[in-house]
């Protein structure tokens, strides 16, 4: 997280509109998030939340406006925002024939770290799948894999945090040691935008809460 | 807190809840055979229009092989319906074992597995049905085999009912072990087949080079034919009727399990994903592994990604027996006499053996999801998967150079030749595999054609082509005499567009950044304001 210091702006999104077809889902829509802050989008089903947060990581091309991140205009296969960025969206796939572990300790490898075992250990010790180390995702259950999903987040170098409703089927002890996560993360300095529809995490990170509105 | 209405009320008969279920199913469908076929008239013509020239291309083999009467062609005659056939009953174990080879769907085994029936009523015809279709399909592909290695009319006969009865015989006893829920006989059985395929494959390539010599061994094709036809019948009777006894004893897991495969991978299937369905094949094998002993990575960037796909190949050392074994390929169709298909065929048989050491290409390219987490550009990602397969396809081009030489029989031909058709072979079913493994699936979204068949995504059809297609492009101006560098100059332009993914939004931001740049250099030439709009007035016609 070097190189960012506190209050510098990482995430600027300007006039966004992005939409399917004949609906426009988001519209105008301007933000920014600085080191250190938190921005939670919130608002009913179809509000809008996940097509925002795609198209801050790239995954979806806005029909109209700008998105950068520390100055740089947002591409997914640009390298620099991928070693920026960091997200756990619904997209995330994994390899059916690597265990937990290799998969955490294959990215932290890419990301260029050369002895990542300390790390991943600790990660893992953090999302409780210390006891899984060894097993192929397709068996784990849901809450598991959402785990491995935000554990992959953990283990590489990051500024920019972007998640969505990442307390989806983590259990009552689970969400609470994600605000504690968090809450620790952005000490450190990350920005994070994420959508969510948990009050108590929210208010655990104290973050700032934009209500996007829907779908015209 | 019985319910009274819930007493006395018979019992199950499961012929009239199959016809019950027949009736609704018959219901609900809204068009007869007939109909359906005279709508898919489109795809008709086209399956009609391939059968021809696969039906051409057979006889023009086997017009080849029958006339070439070099101890290697004899020696390929005799030997390789016997590799090819132990290659197909191996199959057909492998697939038993997938499916059941008895299946029944995720919701016959919740709504009527549970209730008071009889499974082996419910199920005796779902085991005939395999049987018989085993049977079917080992047929058809005995009879194949033989009629491309030229043989006549009464052998082909003989290796149809090998294929056949050996298929379905083999199906029976897959369902007799099903019934005690026990694998690994079937298991065992089904690698003394594939090591005597293999080794078959050896003893033909042996003594079509004249290393040893064959004496009367292939003369004995035909009694070899009758011998598995024979054993193949009486495993039909005796494991098929061991297998009715035992049909309630399945358990319904075991039952289920298979069925969900099997609509998963119709689903798979109707859309042409042949990528998806070998997907859905890993997944349910990663499933039933469950686990593994985890293994620290190697390096860091792109070197831990290469370096994890060696350590797979360690963990899954049977992928690379396979290939080794795939190299007997060449060897075997120059033996046959037909230098000039060597490199196409023995290219699909390498893209086959190579697809299963693509598992981190196939993941980081068919979602965003987890490419998105490394550092790297598409086309890093890309390379750093291509990497250890294009070092194996090396490695094969190597050994098959000696086949395109001539040294197992066939036509000999100068190393040079030798040498290029051996690496066009090579990087032509690297680059296939590539293609199989990452192509992008129709698109949706798109604009959709109207056909017979309903609306199609114009994409569709060409999934049929995927990978076979980057083969034939590759290996054709070898086929038709053309110099080598015309094969490689197509492989490198391939392979660049590979690489590249030929990505939708790099290209869009491509053509953003070159729009850009053209209107500030307008604006520059035009004296340093903004490119100033063109107005269009509206005018009346």
């Amino acid at each position: 997280m070097a190189g960012v210091a506190k209050k510098d702006v990482v995430l600027q999104v300007e006039n966004l509109k992005k939409g399917y077809g004949p609906v426009t889902i988001v519209d105008q829509f301007s933000m920014k998030a600085h080191a250190g802050e938190a921005v939670a989008l919130t608002g009913r089903n179809g509000a809008g939340k996940s097509t925002v947060l795609r198209c801050l990581v790239g995954a979806d091309r806005p029909d109209e406006g700008s998105i950068t991140v520390n100055g740089v205009k947002v591409s997914e296969t640009n390298p620099q925002i991928r070693r920026s960025v960091a997200t756990v969206i619904d997209d995330l796939d994994f390899f059916p024939d690597l265990s937990v572990v290799e998969h955490l300790d294959l990215l932290a490898r890419a990301h260029g770290l050369d002895d990542p075992d300390e790390l991943v250990d600790e990660v893992l010790e953090e999302v409780q799948l210390v006891p899984q180390a060894g097993q192929l995702p397709s068996t784990l259950s849901s809450g598991q894999r959402r785990r491995l999903a935000l554990a992959t987040a953990f283990v590489r170098p990051r500024q920019l945090l972007v998640l969505d409703e990442p307390e989806q089927r983590l259990d009552v002890e689970g969400v609470e040691w994600l605000g504690r996560r968090l809450k620790q993360e952005l000490a450190g300095g990350l920005a994070i935008v994420m959508a969510s529809h948990e009050p108590s995490l929210l208010d655990a990170i104290g973050a700032r809460v934009l209500r996007l509105e829907g779908a015209r | 807190m019985t319910d009274a209405r819930l007493q006395d009320v018979g019992e199950v008969d499961e012929k009239q809840l199959k016809l019950l279920m027949r009736d609704w199913r018959r219901g609900r469908a809204d068009r007869n055979l007939l109909e359906a076929l005279s709508d898919g008239y489109v795809m008709i013509f086209s399956i009609v229009l391939i059968g021809a020239m696969l039906v051409s291309s057979i006889l023009q083999a086997q017009e080849t092989a029958a006339v070439c009467d070099t101890t290697g062609c004899v020696a390929a005659r005799g030997l390789l319906p016997w590799a090819s056939v132990a290659g197909v009953l191996a199959f057909t174990l492998v697939v038993a074992r997938l499916f059941g080879p008895v299946a029944a769907s995720a919701a016959e085994g919740f709504w009527l597995m549970d209730g008071p029936t009889d499974r082996r009523r419910i199920l005796a015809g779902r085991l005939i049905g395999a049987i018989a279709a085993a049977g079917a399909l080992g047929a058809a592909a005995g009879a194949l085999i033989a009629s491309l290695t030229g043989s006549g009319g009464l052998e082909i006969a003989f290796w149809a009912l090998a294929g056949g009865l050996g298929s379905a015989g083999l199906i029976a006893f897959a369902a007799a072990e099903q019934g005690v829920d026990r694998r690994w006989i079937v298991s065992g059985v089904q690698w003394v087949i594939a090591v005597a395929a293999i080794g078959t494959m050896v003893l033909l390539v042996s003594g079509a080079a004249g290393w040893i010599d064959l004496g009367q061994i292939t003369l004995l094709a035909g009694e070899l034919a009758l011998i598995i036809a024979g054993v193949g019948a009486l495993l039909i009777l005796l494991a098929g009727f061991i297998a009715y006894r035992r049909l309630r004893n399945i358990r319904r897991q075991r039952l289920t399990t298979g069925g969900s495969l099997l609509s998963g991978l119709q689903g798979a299937a109707f859309a042409l994903e042949f990528a998806l369905i070998r997907d859905i094949l890993v997944e349910a094998k990663a499933k039933e592994r469950g686990h593994v002993r985890a293994t620290r990575g190697v390096g860091s960037g792109t070197t831990a990604l290469i370096m994890r796909d060696v350590q797979r190949i360690w963990r899954q050392p049977l992928m690379l027996v396979t290939l080794l074994a795939t190299i007997v390929v060449p060897y075997a169709v120059q033996a046959l006499g037909l230098a000039m298909l060597n490199p196409p065929i023995s290219a699909l048989v390498l893209l086959a053996a190579l697809v299963p050491f693509m598992n981190s290409l196939r993941v980081l390219t068919r979602t965003k999801g987890l490419q998105r987490c490394f550092p790297f550009d598409p086309g890093q990602v890309r390379t750093a998967a291509m990497v250890v397969p294009a070092v194996l396809a090396l490695v094969w081009s190597i050994a098959a150079f000696p086949a395109f030489l001539g040294v197992a029989g066939g036509v000999a031909t100068d190393p040079v030749s030798a040498g290029s058709a051996a690496l066009v072979t090579g990087v032509a079913g690297l680059l296939g595999a590539v293609r199989w493994v990452s192509a992008k699936p129709a698109d949706y979204s798109g604009p959709i054609v109207s056909t017979g068949v309903g609306a199609m995504p114009p994409g569709l059809m060409f999934s049929l082509l995927r990978g076979i297609d980057m083969v034939a492009l590759i290996t054709l101006p070898i086929v038709f005499g053309w110099p080598v560098w015309i094969s490689l100059i197509i492989a490198a332009i391939a392979f660049a567009l590979l690489r590249s993914g030929l990505d939708r939004d790099s290209l869009m931001d491509q053509q953003a950044e070159q729009k850009r740049l053209l209107e500030e250099e307008k604006a520059r030439r035009s004296g340093g304001g903004p490119a100033k709009q063109k107005i269009q007035v509206q005018r009346k016609r």
